[in-house]
């Protein structure tokens, strides 16, 4: 190992040290919140598997006090090898990521038989997300095959039945370790021209997994994280020997921030927005002493370097990630970089919000959160300044900051180690988002322009399309689900699975609503599932991506729902609240719109509605009632529900001029 | 030596409260199972930078052997 890399594991020894100590400080000092803060900067700074069991803790004594996480999940780790030392750091991993988990572990390599035997502690656990944590040498592959298509099938088709039948009996998201091919091959080279090989099968294993999972399963890549960290320290022989470790112990940190990270994604606690800062982080140099000829970008190593960053970025940008600028510099000066430097990879309609100015850095990424509608817990910054990280660390600590190297030439790899920008599947809207933020901060331009609210809205030309639930817009309306946290009214996470077949009972209505305007074509934003019960529909999820919230769409969706309940013959539209960390935002919306608050419909505070019968019997099983109720957070304290009589109620502003492309196949679907 | 020794037992025990002597045995640590001896005689590795050969593994009765262990090796270096 070199020198260099010594140092480097040094440093982060020492901010791990660093974190623990200011951890248990606040413990004892009875800050809870801040003991757990402390020790998520920990586990953040390295990956010392000793370091990470004292931060987890550190966070099994102290989040519960804290209470600082909304997002809670039931995980369940079934491992073909000793899990237990991934399972024990799971928790920590996945506060980190914003989600606060109860772990279940099965016994030792068996992951199988707790699948197949419905009476198992897996099922009865009952859980949110099951992860599959195996590795290579469980695959049931030869070391040479006759026939490799066929054993790779068989492989690849074992593992995708387990996925059915978890999926079928518990509704949980399925997080599957992909294997870590070993670098210990008999055949040399040549195993790399024989798809025989054991090896060559692993990884095409591996490659039909990613196919089949499609945005069902979400995968983590052991191969690649192995590769990173070099595949003869991810696996130890000594320590598979002794214990039965697969993952050598050293590296079970790592491998649990990533899983944590991608079922953190799964639930909707990913990352959205990247703010960057400009000087010395896209470019070389101080624009406003150097110039615009003399900031180094394209040209000699360090002008590579900034744009290998800056292409790095727009991959970010590709998979749905925001961007937004976030600089101390004359606006126009700044953005006379982007116009004209011909080595800038970014352009300015790269960035949703440019925010140059003079004002601090924690105001000003406050007003990008602000203009772009997004909590400050989905903002990410870099920059080079070691004190303008600090200074957003300590006064908007929901921001995460990542550490850059002082050479740029690091500056790629400090980000794409960032683990928390994983998103659950990739869909025509991710790329387009941009365009859409964009869209959005002129809108609010024009909105401060016009005189009256209702001259604006009428100014935008707002369309909406209802569109149907089918095979094209599942993943978008999967993905919203997950994700939206302010205008929801219920937090209910259904899953894929749950809403395909919500979709297909003719009791429940799901209205898709795609929504444009003369600026930008803003996609699927507005989703609503209501059921059927006798003369009531029943609203069991309604949500809105916080890109048009203020558009009067929300009353319009309202205006769709009490057409579906007349439609119907019902007499009733119930509404449920149940309010959430983030969610305030819509706390009064149904007063707004007209409904009277009801009697509380149940003990529980909210009605278990939509998923059939199984919320019937009023002692029903924990899994049942669980699944339907599709990861409501745990405590529904101050649950409302709402009334509205279909014949007395109003009609939508008329701001928006509605569409609907779901009904043509009306009398053989809904 | 001892207090990186020290640290090494308080964290993987999750006790800051946690004080070994060259006497303390697995019996005196009730959390001290298999398992918890896998971890600590990796994070043992990985603090001093050494191999604990198979055969010394499961043979410190006290922590005191495997602190002489520890100092052999050093001295060897």
């Amino acid at each position: 190992m070199s020198t260099g890399q010594d140092d480097g594991r040094d440093a982060g020894a020492a901010a791990m040290r660093t974190g623990l100590d200011r951890a248990r400080a606040a413990e004892q000092a009875g800050d809870a919140a801040g003991a757990v803060r402390w020790a998520l900067a920990a586990t953040d700074a390295g990956d010392d598997l000793a370091a990470w069991s004292a931060a987890a803790g550190v966070v099994a004594r102290c989040l519960p006090r804290a209470g600082s996480l909304s997002r809670k999940a039931r995980v369940a780790v079934l491992g073909s090898y000793t899990t237990s030392q991934l399972s024990a750091l799971l928790p920590v991993a996945a506060a980190r990521a914003g989600v606060a988990v109860e772990v279940y572990e099965c016994g030792y390599g068996q992951y199988r038989q707790e699948i197949l035997d419905p009476s198992s502690g897996l099922y009865r656990f009952g859980p949110d997300v099951v992860v599959l944590a195996v590795h290579a040498g469980e695959a049931q592959l030869p070391a040479m095959s006759q026939d490799p298509a066929a054993d790779v099938a068989a492989e690849a088709a074992r593992w995708t039945s387990l996925w059915d039948l978890l999926v079928d009996r518990t509704g949980a998201r399925v997080v599957q370790h992909l294997f870590a091919v070993p670098p210990d091959v008999a055949l040399g080279h040549l195993a790399a021209s024989t798809p025989g090989c054991r090896a060559t099968m692993l990884a095409a294993v591996n490659a039909a997994l990613g196919r089949a999972a499609g945005s069902r399963v979400a995968l983590v890549d052991c191969d690649r994280l192995a590769a990173e960290v070099g595949k003869r320290r991810w696996f130890d022989a000594r320590y598979w020997h002794r214990a039965k470790q697969a993952v050598s112990l050293g590296c079970v940190p790592l491998l649990a921030r990533h899983t944590a990270a991608v079922l953190g994604a799964q639930l909707g606690a990913s990352r959205k927005c990247l703010v960057l800062d400009l000087d010395n982080t896209l470019w070389g140099g101080v624009l406003g002493e150097e110039g615009l000829g003399g900031i180094a970008l394209g040209d000699g190593p360090a002008g590579e370097a900034f744009t290998a960053f800056q292409d790095h970025i727009l991959e970010l940008k590709a998979k749905g990630v925001i961007l937004a600028v976030c600089s101390k510099n004359n606006d126009a000066d700044a953005r006379e970089v982007f116009e004209r430097h011909p080595a800038m990879r970014l352009r300015l309609d790269d960035i949703a919000m440019f925010s140059a100015s003079w004002a601090d850095k924690p105001a000003q990424i406050r007003q990008i959160a602000s203009t772009l509608g997004i909590g400050l817990d989905s903002l990410v910054f870099v920059d080079d300044n070691p004190a303008e990280r600090e200074v957003v660390r300590q006064l908007v600590g929901e921001v995460d900051v990542i550490d850059l190297p002082s050479d740029p030439h690091g500056y790629v790899r400090a980000l794409a180690s960032y683990p928390f920008f994983e998103t659950p599947a990739l869909t025509a809207e991710d790329a387009d988002r941009a365009a859409q933020y964009r869209a959005r901060a002129q809108a609010a331009q024009l909105a401060a322009d016009a005189t009256s609210l209702e001259d604006f809205h009428r100014s935008l030309a707002m369309v909406a399309t209802v569109v149907p639930l089918d095979e094209v817009t599942l993943p978008r309306v999967a993905q919203l689900v997950a994700k939206t946290n302010q205008f929801n009214l219920t937090g209910r996470r259904r899953s894929q699975a749950e809403l395909a077949e919500l979709a297909a009972d003719p009791r429940t209505a799901v209205l898709c609503v795609r929504l444009t305007d003369q600026f930008a074509d803003h996609g699927l934003v507005a989703v609503a599932i209501a059921s059927q019960e006798h003369d009531v529909l029943d609203i069991d999820t309604w949500l809105m991506s916080c890109r048009v919230i203020g558009r009067t769409l929300e009353d319009e969706t309202a205006g769709l729902l009490v057409a579906e309940a007349r439609r119907r013959g019902c007499r009733y539209l119930r509404g449920h609240h149940v309010p959430t960390a983030k969610n305030g935002l819509v706390a009064d919306l149904f007063a707004r719109l007209g409904f009277a608050l009801a009697e509380p419909a149940s003990s529980n505070g909210v009605r278990s509605g939509g998923a059939g019968a199984d919320g019937v019997g009023a002692d029903g099983l924990r899994s049942d009632r669980r699944r339907s109720d599709g990861g409501l957070p745990e405590r529904h304290s101050g649950a409302t529900s709402w009334l509205l009589a279909v014949d007395g109620a109003g009609s939508p502003p008329g701001l928006i001029q509605i569409t609907r492309t779901d009904r043509e196949l009306e009398g053989t679907a809904s | 030596m001892d207090d990186r020794l020290q640290q090494v037992f308080r964290e993987i025990f999750g006790d800051d409260a946690l004080v070994v002597t060259d006497d303390t045995t697995a019996a005196d640590i009730p959390a001290w199972d298999s398992l918890a001896h896998i971890n600590l005689m990796f994070a043992v590795e990985n603090e001093f930078e050494i191999d604990i050969p198979d055969d010394r593994l499961g043979s410190f009765a006290t922590v005191g052997q495997l602190r002489q262990f520890l100092e052999t090796r050093a001295a060897a270096r």
